[in-house]
């Protein structure tokens, strides 16, 4: 404690509605007698500036050092209250409010025991005061730079956005050229365009630009810092050709004698070892692929060096790793193809002529022709949700959002193109959700595409076709038709290594495995960490359209954050108390944000990266770690404080997080969803704050239960919150206390309900257990304070 | 290396070539076989399931019983009995409720099972245990002018919370021990198709089109004969091979072996021994080419 | 001036009857959570009617009602159809399209629980021969612990089918030959073992 605490209590009528159930006169009476008050007051509105005004005064009057306003949920009026006590000249940190309508007045109807929980809740606020300590937010600069993870359509798109708008910009590119997926496409859905004719121009901007640097063959693998200011390590593996003296000319790859499948194509065609992705690549720059070089294999031939004038091979490129610094990272590495013999009644693999239809975009620019002889194919069966919408354990759940619409495409592609050609696609449903997609669809049909509503059974090569065999259910009928091409539209999944990106990026996957956003409708292109943002097929396939509107939206966003220049950092984070940590390390894995670190000989928070959960504060085995504005001492008091007051039983106390938990039970006072008295609220950064130091704590001044409710998408995540659980209860049984004393549950705002019943059951079950013994009471308190002796002898 | 066996009454009966000729192997390969003394029938796929449900995992349930007495894994050359023993296993593991009332059955026997009995197939004990490389040693007449059409059926490779020892959609375990025997194997469409072992009795007309589709698409495609892993199948497609001809007026002439046949063609162990003047459709071919490499 | 006929008949009254519902809204979805309830059920609301159980299924040809007919029906409490549908009777127990199913349903089990459903209430089958012969498969099993073919096929088969008759005793004479058939069954050694257990089981089904 800093210095004797003064502390002023505000109890607000809120015109009746807190009054009217609260007798707030009994309240000030009795809240005003407790110790460290100086001044309790009781006043109509007071969010309203006379209210505002009354606590100015008092604060100057009365020299209060501590504040506490028991009114509406902080959610509503924190900001109100803080700004009220700044002005006065008092630390915005000194001040704590307590919630005494939506968790109080609204939701019980019995006055006396509305009352004394009221009591209990200011109490506890009032016990927290004493402890309360000033804070300074921290005002940090960011780096006006961006990185830019993925080369495809959306990271060109964001990259040139960004760039315009004055950031620099750092493109890293996994492959030896950008374009990603688009530039393997022909035309594009549902306008036509060609793929290469759009995307090229954009790509050239995009190397143009002043304010994009590219890095190709390239990719992150450390990621450091923080919301700002971000190190990101990028590895460049050597490309052996020299960038700025290769004039791509292809002599090199005119002489080269090695020849490989090439991956652009998707292996429907060969390259040299020597080679260019594609003609307009960019950078427009050779690349020696390592795995076939006869050189770099077998250490003979160098023919290309011999042949480039430019002098531009150079085999004494080593892999090399440089370091940016930015202030925000835009993670939009796109999608692969599912692998199609993972299907294996799809024979994929099989015969040369069943092909995904990524191969088919490539054989239609090729020149449509089957793989197998050459010839053109006339009759073509469009295979469609091969892999997705499916339970099983190698397949995907979700649609693949693009391939009915391709299919659709490529069977208008052949109408114009092959005289004569015959496309059947087979689908489960036909979704075509877009604009000028219906439309898109009446056109396949008018130009004679066959559509069979049936998902395809199996396709069996038969001499020189191949069988489809599928139900017609519009029929009710069986059917084995034969074809000479089968294209499959396999499943859109992450691309490869996105799970280590996510990890790296401390970002989450969702079920999908596909990069999370914080909110699906209203923070889509944002994740969990500030700063770090995605787009494009990366969060969820989508079409071009889609991941071009989401780039600039991502753009967009990455401006804002970065245009303030400069971030305010919350000071409600861990902190290490001094001598104590033995470098024991269990705290590191528990932090949902990487904050903490390990170095030889200390360990450190990140006050940056720290978000103030307080997970890691109970798991320290040496009550090391400490949270701001949450400390131990502070909550240990509100505790005391909530638990002790009144004789009413069972007493239960409820910690509940403070953000969607916290605002799923105010939308149930708003509701006027009535509940049980006996269940206490307070409010925590999230319910892994709490250790079974807490729990003795409340079950010694006397809790009967305890309740921990989390918000379904906080960074305490379910299973942690059940683990942990687990451990309390078994910690619990150490102290002889039953392990169904203790509760949990995960909320999303709008599930107030669920909360709201589970309160009721609860008391019900803690009042078939009974109270916990006096005697226990009394063992647990001596426990706590030989405990705290033995702490406080430790320090 | 040891088994408790479980013929399974199609071995018993109808299909004793099959039993001698794996017999006759076994013991080329030192893999003993205790048959399970007192065995019953496991209820056939669904024959009994679909009347009596909890009698039919109750009957198998004696059967494992049985076998958890004499302490090892147990093998049944029969893919109906493989899929019935196993779903058995899972069943009493998965619902404690029947578990409870299979638990009072077996105990008013006297019996109980606590459901530790491995149940295998003899072809996939043959290719993880004894291991291909021991079988190809020992081939002393390798088939080298055979070409072979490996059919799996249905319950060697599905469903797969039952098995998994083989691939569902391409599976290679025949064609594997095939090759491994000298033989080429053959790529076919009826290689996992349902033969319409259990409409047998009930409805021929529907089984013998079965059948035919999966005779037919092996010999389009060059086989001189096709292997079983199980009596069921091989009845359909050789006892009723004839009826197949007469009825849809084709000449298929197939020869049908037990896998074990086969086996026991490469080891140059006689004829005879192997059953294989009980098969059908008369192996001629086969045995000119088995007799020519003796000689 | 001619009558306006065209006027007339809007004029009159249309009674229309309308159509039947398809189905009984008071227990629509009984069946549903009774099929969910039966081995081979748990999964049957999953079905996303995709057909491909259809496509796959070798006895198609020979059902009235398809696989994917036989889950929409189910969905739409079709009970007394179902049951009484030659599609669960001609189910050959394959396994192939709950092998290929997207969505884990597991109809070849549920086509055996059916078959259950449908003898536990005696529905009228369209092919009599098919309960019958798991009814006679069960009491001889339990009378030998063993199968014994012929009997089983003396039993259920036609004895006014004559010449189904004599290709089957002209077939059972050429396994005969062979060492193929047994005239007499096996019984196994311990048969009151066995009874006991089936006696055990017998109470519990018939509850
Ligand atoms: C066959 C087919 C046809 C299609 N046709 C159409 C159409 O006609 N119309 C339409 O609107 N949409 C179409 N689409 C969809 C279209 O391809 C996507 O919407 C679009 O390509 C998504 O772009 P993206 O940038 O998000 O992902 P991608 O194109 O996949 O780009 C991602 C990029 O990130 C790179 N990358 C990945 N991981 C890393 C890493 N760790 N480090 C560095 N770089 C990395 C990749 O190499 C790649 O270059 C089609 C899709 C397919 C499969
Ligand atoms: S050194 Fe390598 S890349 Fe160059 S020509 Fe030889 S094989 Fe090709
Ligand atoms: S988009 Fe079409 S093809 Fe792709 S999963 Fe969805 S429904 Fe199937
Ligand atoms: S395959 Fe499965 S999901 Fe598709 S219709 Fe049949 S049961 Fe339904
Ligand atoms: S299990 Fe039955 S319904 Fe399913 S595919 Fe086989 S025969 Fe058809």
């Amino acid at each position: 404690m800093l210095e004797e605490p003064r502390i002023g209590v505000f109890i607000c009528h809120c015109g009746g509605n807190i009054s009217d159930t609260i007798d707030v006169a009994r309240v000030k009476e009795i809240i005003g007698s407790l110790g460290h008050v100086k001044l309790a007051e009781t006043f109509e509105y007071m969010c309203s500036n006379p209210g505002q005004e009354m606590i100015k005064k008092a604060i100057d009057e009365h020299k209060l050092n501590r504040v506490v306003v028991a009114s509406c949920s902080p959610r509503m009026h924190l900001d109100t209250f803080r700004q009220a006590v700044k002005s006065a000249g008092l630390n915005s940190y000194l001040l704590d409010m307590i919630n005494i309508r939506e968790h109080c007045s609204w939701v019980h109807d019995d006055k006396e025991k509305a009352t004394s929980k009221a009591i209990a809740l200011i109490r506890g606020a009032v016990e927290r005061a004493k402890f309360l300590e000033p804070l300074t937010p921290k005002s940090l600069k960011v780096t006006e730079s961006v990185l830019v993870i993925g080369g495809g359509i959306a990271g060109i798109y964001s990259a040139l956005e960004l760039a315009d708008k004055g950031y620099q910009v750092y493109l890293v590119e996994r492959n030896p050229s950008i374009g990603g997926h688009m530039a393997q496409l022909s035309k594009t859905f549902p306008t036509f365009d060609c793929s290469a004719c759009i995307l090229t121009p954009k790509m050239v901007s995009v190397s143009q630009h002043p304010n994009i640097k590219i890095f190709t063959n390239a990719e992150p693998v450390a990621v450091k810092g923080s919301p700002g200011n971000y190190q990101v390590d990028i590895r460049i593996r050597p490309r052996y050709v020299n960038l700025e003296k290769c004039t791509a000319c292809g002599e090199c790859a005119r002489k080269c004698p090695v020849k490989k499948p090439s991956k652009f194509e998707e292996n429907l065609g060969q390259e040299k070892a020597i080679y260019i992705p594609f003609k307009q690549a960019i950078p427009n720059c050779y690349v020696i692929d390592k795995d076939y070089c006869l050189f770099l294999t077998r250490g003979i031939c160098r023919i290309c060096e011999r042949f480039c004038k430019g002098e531009a091979i150079d085999f004494t490129q080593q892999e090399q790793v440089v370091s940016l610094d930015v202030g925000a990272i835009i993670a939009c590495t796109g999608y692969s193809l599912i692998d199609s013999k993972l299907f294996g009644q799809y024979n994929y693999g099989y015969h040369p002529d069943i092909v995904t239809n990524l191969q088919f975009e490539r054989l239609m620019l090729q020149g449509l022709h089957k793989p197998s002889n050459g010839e053109v194919p006339k009759k073509i069966a469009f295979i469609l949700c091969v892999g997705s919408r499916s339970t099983a354990t190698n397949a995907c759940e979700y649609c693949c959002k693009i391939g009915c619409m391709n299919a659709i495409k490529h069977a208008l592609l052949l109408d114009k193109s092959v005289p004569g050609a015959e496309p059947w696609i087979f689908y489960t449903d036909i979704r075509a959700h877009g604009k000028g997609y219906e439309e898109f669809y009446a056109k396949a049909r008018e130009h004679h595409t066959t559509f069979i509503r049936g998902r395809v059974a199996e396709v069996v090569p038969k001499g020189n076709s191949l069988v489809v065999k599928a139900e017609d259910t519009v029929l009710g009928k069986q059917i084995e038709e034969p074809f000479d091409l089968v294209v499959l539209s396999p499943a859109l999944v992450p691309n490869i290594s996105t799970k280590e990106l996510a990890e790296m990026l401390g970002i989450d996957l969702g079920p999908d495995s596909f990069f999370l956003e914080v909110h699906h409708k209203l923070r889509g292109v944002e994740t969990k960490r500030e700063g770090i943002f995605i787009a494009g097929c990366a969060q969820g396939p989508k079409d071009i359209r889609e991941t071009t509107m989401e780039s600039m939206a991502t753009a967009s966003k990455v401006a804002t954050f970065l245009g303030r220049g400069k971030i305010s950092v919350s000071p409600e984070v861990a902190f290490l108390v001094p001598d104590k940590c033995n470098l024991c390390g269990v705290c590191i894995e528990q932090c949902p944000t990487k904050a903490i670190k390990k170095g030889k000989k200390e360990v450190t928070i990140d006050p940056i990266s720290c978000v103030g959960c307080g997970i890691c504060v109970p798991v320290c085995p040496k009550e090391a770690i400490d949270l701001k504005h949450s400390t131990e001492a502070q909550l240990i008091a509100q505790i005391e404080g909530v638990s002790r007051e009144g004789d009413t039983s069972p007493k239960i106390i409820a910690f509940i997080e403070r953000m969607t938990a916290y605002g799923s039970a105010d939308l149930g006072g708003q509701s006027r969803r009535s509940y049980t008295s006996q269940v206490r609220l307070v409010g925590v950064p999230s319910t892994g704050r709490l250790g079974i130091k807490h729990l003795l704590h409340a079950f010694a001044s006397g809790a009967d239960g305890v309740i921990f409710v989390e918000g379904d998408d906080s960074l305490f995540k379910e299973d942690q919150l059940r683990e942990r659980i687990i451990q309390l209860k078994k910690d619990l049984g150490k102290f002889g206390i039953q392990s169904l004393r203790i509760q949990s549950i995960t909320t999303t705002i709008p599930q107030f309900e669920k909360i709201m019943s589970l309160f009721d059951a609860f008391v019900e079950r803690i009042s078939k257990l009974g109270p916990i013994p006096r005697e226990k009471r009394e063992e647990l308190e001596k426990y706590l304070k030989g405990e705290q002796i033995a702490t406080q002898h430790a320090t | 290396m040891k088994y408790a066996f479980y013929p399974g009454c199609a071995v018993h009966h109808s299909s004793k070539e099959y039993g001698e000729s794996c017999r006759a192997i076994s013991k080329a390969l030192d893999v003993e076989l205790a048959e399970i003394p007192d065995w019953s029938c496991c209820g056939a796929i669904d024959a009994v399931y679909s009347y009596r449900p909890l009698s039919s995992i109750a009957l198998v349930a004696r059967d494992l019983a049985l076998v958890e007495k004499m302490g090892m894994d147990v093998v049944t050359l029969c893919s109906a009995c493989y899929y019935t023993l196993n779903r058995t296993n899972k069943l009493l593991k998965e619902n404690s409720e029947l578990k409870n009332k299979v638990d009072a059955a077996l105990s008013s026997a006297g019996l109980s099972y606590s459901g530790n009995v491995r149940v295998r197939h003899f072809l996939e004990a043959l290719i993880t245990d004894v291991g291909l490389q021991r079988i190809k040693e020992r081939v002393k007449t390798p088939l080298t002018a055979l070409n072979v059409a490996s059919y799996y059926g249905c319950f060697l490779v599905r469903p797969q919370y039952l098995t998994s020892f083989d691939d569902p959609e391409h599976p290679k375990s025949l064609d594997d021990l095939a090759e491994a025997l000298g033989a080429s194997k053959v790529e076919y469409y009826g290689k996992i198709r349902c033969c319409g072992a259990s409409l047998q009795i009930t409805d021929e007309k529907v089984m013998l089109e079965m059948s035919k589709k999966i005779l037919l698409s092996a010999k389009d495609a060059g086989a001189n004969c096709i292997i079983t892993a199980c009596p069921l199948c091989h009845f359909n497609l050789d006892a009723k091979q004839k009826a197949i001809e007469s009825k849809f007026d084709v000449k298929i002439d197939l020869p049908i072996l037990h896998f074990t046949q086969l086996v026991g063609l490469a080891f140059a162990i006689p004829p005879k021994d192997l059953g294989l003047d009980k098969n059908f459709v008369v192996p001629n071919k086969i045995l000119l080419q088995y007799a020519r490499s003796v000689a | 001036m001619q009558p306006n006929t065209q006027l007339e008949k809007t004029n009159q009254k249309v009674e229309t009857t309308p159509a039947e519902p398809l189905v009984q809204q008071k227990d629509r979805w009984a069946f549903v959570h009774e099929v969910e309830k039966l081995p081979g059920g748990e999964n049957i609301l999953d079905c996303l009617q995709c057909g491909l159980c259809a496509g796959t299924c070798p006895t198609r040809f020979a059902m009235d009602y398809s696989p994917i007919q036989i889950i929409k029906m189910i969905h739409l409490g079709m009970r007394e159809e179902v049951l009484s549908s030659s599609t669960i009777w001609v189910c050959s127990s394959c396994y192939s399209c709950y092998s290929r199913c997207p969505r884990a349903v597991d109809i070849t089990t549920l086509m055996m629980s059916l078959r259950n459903l449908a003898m536990k209430e005696k529905i009228p089958v369209k092919k009599e021969i098919k309960p019958k012969f798991h009814k006679t498969f069960y009491e001889i099993v339990r009378k030998y612990g063993r199968l014994h073919e012929p009997e089983l096929l003396m039993k259920i088969l036609k004895k006014s089918d004559l010449p189904n008759l004599y290709n089957n005793v002209k077939f059972g004479w050429s396994l005969l030959r062979k060492g193929r058939l047994k005239l007499r069954p096996t019984k196994i050694g311990n048969h009151a073992e066995l009874l006991a257990i089936l006696e055990k089981t017998a109470k519990e089904e018939a509850q």
